[in-house]
């Protein structure tokens, strides 16, 4: 199979857990679905992380869960494998 | 030195002069020459005849070490391996012709002169035979006087040689008649006395115009012993008859019988040989007793016949003109001489043979007379290499062969045949340590050694023992010593046969065919590996870097991974990626897994290919089966090669097989169904068999493992779940519809014998599988308990099979039952997911959520599939087996009729506590204490007990 373009790996990884980094301090982990050429991507059972960096400093971090959610690729930054829990 | 120049002790060199001189003095002759390449190429190299392979056995027994007794070292030069068949051959033959004698010939008048000095070698032969051989030295004898009076003319040494045409005739018509009447045997390994072997046998015809035309070149060999075998020739100077021996050299007239001489003096086979005999025979030997002697020499010659005999054909191709169609009859002639111990008769026909003229009949006396002259020279070219080296080497050879005739025909067939068994069903044996008949008896003498004495007694009873079967036997078999060899054989045979199959699919299926099939200490499907051998696993060392990665599509980024973590450069990078402990990089490769070493997954990927490699082979896979489904829709042909490819069920690559890594992903335990549409029943066979060989490398075994995996977490779950609901019923479904006893047999041996059987039983999955299998083949067995339909190897080697099974597990059958704090934990992630999904696990997965209530009562772990397991085990095992079962799994039992009666206790508390309020939990109280009475009653029933209300009674 041709899997020598960057999406072909990303293709590999399909129903496999992804964790998936977003503009505006926000990652995503989850069974990547579908995903296109835009990266666009439909992860399900993800959990969205938002960092917040507080007046005070510190960093929090709400999370999210949703059990089927479409990302819009120009938000995505990084798609990698989750570490391992 | 000869003479003639000829180093005598250089078969080769002889030969090739002898070629060269052939040539050129058949020139004229060409067309109707014999063609050596015909005819008896090549025949002096053999260096094993057929049915040579039992020589060992015949006397292997007696041989001191050091004697240099090479019987079946096939690699020996070829002169010695001839020397040898020749003084077997003597040994064998001599047997016979006094068997033969007796039976056939009837002018057995003058045995008076027999056994003179028929040497001591023959002893024990006469002593089997009644010391009969007597009868065809008489004809012999005969011949002798003949050939004395011819002698006259001579000098006196060359007496017995010289035989009148009479004389030959009569010895030829004789053997004729032997011939005839006697059914020659065809080789040397085989008893001669017993001559077994219908051996082809000569048109009388024929051989009346062999007789008559004195040019067969058979006979040739038996020429020599006759001629020169007399210590007599051997001691005569040399200077005593010069020129006659030059004279000889430059005979014109006959050139051939010229050169033949001296090169069948120079065989050294021919010499040894004749060396041995001269050794035991007195030197004064009489004239009449030379016959005799000859006779016994000639036997002995008979066989190894084929260098000298190639020479002496050729030479006497001019002289054959009459004899063409003969060649034909040659081998068939060759083979009666072999086995046929009367030569003596046809030496002399063979002196003839080598004169120049046509037939002796022709030959005027002078000719005889140079004839005779040449036997001399050949004599005093003999003596020559007698020198006391060779003296001492004769003597040797002598006694070899007194050793080899000690024990000649000590065996019956019936002993062979006892013999063959013993080695056949050693192949086959359970138990070979006790079965091993050399063994026993080996440690019987070495003990009786110390003790003394009762040797041979502890030896007979050690053999009765072994050959006793009939009766019982010692072990009290019940089965009779015939059947169970039969069975034996067939197992054996199925072996045999499945061996080359797994070949025929290693090659077709994967690239790299290296079947570690072959592989020594790896025999996969053995019945009959035996432990002592099984335990020797060689690891393959596989070298993971050149020509192997050349082959793969160095471009593609999986590729990159695992060039990475090979090339050592880019080490790093895969370690980051991979957590790979570099130091298990070890690239020995060890597919039979004791499991430990794959609890981490990645490292399990990693050593079949890496994660991306297997999660592209998924793709591929995913693409194929669609293609597939396509072409099946639009009615296309479906060819699953690629498929099969794809899913590298058999890559040998890989320290774990691809196919196994596949089903650490769900997608790749997903698409199994879709993928066994498209499988033929081998290659399901076969994915089945490396499933079931790999189990401790499956990551859902590790997962479902209290061992491995203490705390499981609920994606975890979600995972054996999905595996059991899949993957198992591929199985279930394959066995029950599809195989056959003996496949179902040899999953489990795939599984038992490469896997950690106590490790894998404390996986839920793992034991699922064993117990479909165990379960399936105890099926099949009650079904065929009807119809017969198994036989009785098949029912053997399932014992075997279980045993093998029970052993595996014994002593650890409790540990299948996981830890409280295991049970716990999936209880509560069970509780957890229910009231998170409400209900994400079903009942397959044995945490049965009844109902969502998120009481913790409401989650258990349900136990059934261990009782399952223990009910088929016990199913399949006899009597002993279950007690063993119950004696280790007894508190368990009691464990579990506690808890139903506490659980009975409970919902008496709750109802008097709560009345009448709560009817779902206690229905569910209620329901569980059925359970787990009924769970323990699935095994419990197996051996024909109930267990109600905490109390255990025999089943009605």
């Amino acid at each position: 199979m041709a899997d020598n373009t960057p999406l072909d790996l990303l293709k590999l990884n399909l129903d496999e857990k992804i964790h998936v980094k977003l503009r505006g301090a926000r990652t995503m982990t989850g069974t990547l679905q579908a995903f296109d050429s835009h990266c666009n991507i439909v992860l399900s059972d993800a959990i969205e992380i938002i960092y917040n960096l507080t007046d005070d400093g510190t960093l929090e971090s709400n999370e999210r869960k949703s059990e089927m959610v479409f990302i819009r690729g120009d938000s995505v930054t990084l798609i990698t494998t989750p570490e391992e829990d | 030195m000869s003479f003639f120049g000829f180093d005598t002790t250089l078969p080769s060199h002889n030969k090739a002069q002898q070629n060269a001189h052939s040539s050129v003095t058949s020139n004229d002759n060409n067309n109707e020459i014999l063609d050596f390449d015909d005819t008896y190429k090549g025949y002096g190299e053999y260096e094993e005849e057929e049915g040579d392979y039992l020589n060992a056995e015949t006397f292997g027994g007696d041989v001191e070490i050091g004697t240099d007794f090479d019987f079946g070292h096939s690699n020996q030069s070829e002169p010695i391996v001839n020397t040898n068949r020749k003084s077997y051959v003597q040994a064998a033959t001599s047997g016979f012709g006094n068997g033969s004698n007796k039976q056939t010939l009837p002018n057995t008048g003058s045995i008076a002169t027999v056994n003179l000095d028929v040497s001591v070698d023959l002893k024990p032969m006469e002593s089997l035979w009644g010391g009969s051989d007597a009868s065809f030295t008489g004809a012999t004898t005969n011949a002798a006087t003949n050939t004395t009076t011819n002698a006259a003319t001579n000098t006196t040494t060359n007496a017995p040689h010289v035989l009148s045409m009479e004389e030959i005739e009569r010895q030829q018509r004789q053997f004729q008649q032997f011939n005839n009447g006697h059914p020659p045997h065809q080789g040397p390994p085989y008893m001669p006395p017993q001559g077994f072997m219908p051996p082809p046998q000569l048109p009388p015809q024929q051989q009346n115009q062999n007789a008559g035309q004195f040019n067969q070149p058979a006979f040739v060999p038996q020429l020599y012993p006759n001629m020169y075998h007399p210590n007599q020739y051997y001691q005569q100077p040399l200077a005593q008859n010069p020129q006659s021996h030059q004279q000889q050299q430059h005979h014109l007239s006959m050139p051939p019988p010229i050169n033949v001489n001296p090169i069948s003096l120079s065989s050294p086979n021919e010499q040894q040989q004749q060396s041995v005999v001269s050794a035991s025979i007195p030197t004064n030997v009489t004239s009449s007793s030379t016959p005799t002697n000859s006779a016994t020499i000639s036997t002995s010659t008979a066989i190894p016949l084929s260098s000298p005999m190639l020479e002496t054909d050729l030479h006497k191709t001019p002289l054959s003109h009459t004899a063409s169609p003969m060649v034909s009859d040659h081998p068939e002639l060759n083979m009666s001489v072999n086995a046929i111990p009367t030569p003596p008769i046809h030496a002399p026909v063979m002196v003839s043979s080598h004169s120049p003229a046509p037939t002796h009949q022709q030959q005027p006396p002078q000719q005889q007379q140079q004839q005779q002259q040449q036997s001399q020279g050949r004599s005093s070219q003999r003596r020559e290499p007698l020198t006391p080296e060779e003296q001492k080497r004769l003597q040797i050879r002598h006694a070899k062969v007194e050793k080899i005739l000690r024990h000649a025909g000590l065996m019956t067939p019936r002993d062979k045949d006892f013999i063959t068994r013993y080695q056949l069903s050693q192949i086959v044996s359970d138990d070979p340590y006790n079965e091993d008949f050399y063994f026993q008896v080996y440690k019987i003498i070495q003990r009786g050694g110390v003790v003394g004495e009762s040797n041979k007694g502890l030896i007979a009873r050690a053999y009765l023992e072994h050959s006793g079967h009939r009766l019982g036997g010692r072990y009290k078999r019940a089965d009779i010593a015939l059947q169970r060899m039969q069975s034996q054989v067939e197992k054996a045979v199925t072996v045999a046969k499945e061996r080359p199959q797994k070949k025929n699919d290693d090659s077709l299926n994967s690239g790299n065919g290296s079947g570690r099939d072959g592989v020594l200490g790896k025999v996969s499907t053995s019945l009959n590996s035996k432990a002592p051998r099984r335990q020797l696993t060689l690891p393959l060392t596989t070298s993971r870097s050149g020509s192997n990665l050349a082959d793969e599509d160095i471009n593609s980024p999986g590729q990159l991974r695992r060039n990475s973590s090979i090339g050592g450069a880019l080490q790093e990078v895969t370690e980051s990626l991979d957590n790979v402990d570099l130091n298990a990089k070890t690239r020995a490769r060890r597919r039979s897994s004791y499991a430990l070493s794959s609890i981490d997954q990645n490292f399990v990927l990693t050593r079949s290919g890496g994660r991306k490699f297997v999660l592209s082979l998924i793709e591929s896979v995913y693409k194929e089966v669609l293609e597939l489904e396509a072409n099946l829709r639009s009615g296309k042909e479906i060819n699953n090669k690629e498929l099969w490819s794809a899913l590298h069920v058999d890559d040998e690559f890989y320290e774990v097989s691809p196919f196994i890594s596949m089903l650490s992903f769900d997608k790749g335990v997903k698409i199994m169904p879709r993928i066994f549409n498209f499988l033929d029943k081998e290659q399901k066979l076969k994915l089945l068999q490396t499933f079931f060989s790999e189990l401790s490398h499956l990551n859902i075994i590790i997962i479902s493992s209290y061992r491995t995996n203490p705390e499981p977490n609920e994606s975890q779950l979600k995972k054996i779940d999905l595996f059991q609901t899949v993957f198992l019923k591929i199985i279930v479904s394959f066995l029950s519809n599809s195989s056959n006893f003996i496949e179902i047999m040899s999953l489990l041996l795939h599984l038992i014998k490469n896997n950690n059987v106590a490790f894998i039983s404390t996986s839920k999955i793992g034991l699922n599988l064993i117990t479909v299998l165990i379960s399936r083949a105890a099926l099949i067995r009650q079904d065929s308990n009807r119809s017969s339909v198994l036989s009785t190897p098949e029912i053997s080697t399932w014992n075997e099979i279980y045993d093998k099974l029970f052993t595996a597990l014994e002593s650890k059958i409790s540990n299948i039952f996981p830890p409280k704090e295991y049970i716990d934990k999936i209880n509560q992630l069970s509780s957890q997911s229910a009231n998170d999904n409400n209900n994400t696990n079903h009942t397959n997965i044995n945490n049965k959520n009844n109902n969502s209530q998120s009481s913790p009562m409401t989650h258990y772990y349900d136990q059934a599939y261990i009782w399952q397991f223990l009910a088929s085990l016990a199913l399949s095992g006899k009597l002993n087996h279950q007690r063993i079962i119950i004696d280790e799994v007894r508190d368990e039992i009691f464990g579990t009729i506690n808890q139903a009666e506490l659980l009975k206790e409970q919902l008496q508390q709750k109802l008097a506590m709560d009345g009448n309020q709560n009817t779902a939990v206690s229905d569910e109280i209620m329901y569980r204490r059925e359970k787990l009475y009924q769970d323990l009653n699935l095994f419990l029933n197996v051996m024909g007990l109930v267990s109600r209300d905490g109390e255990i009674t025999e089943l009605k």
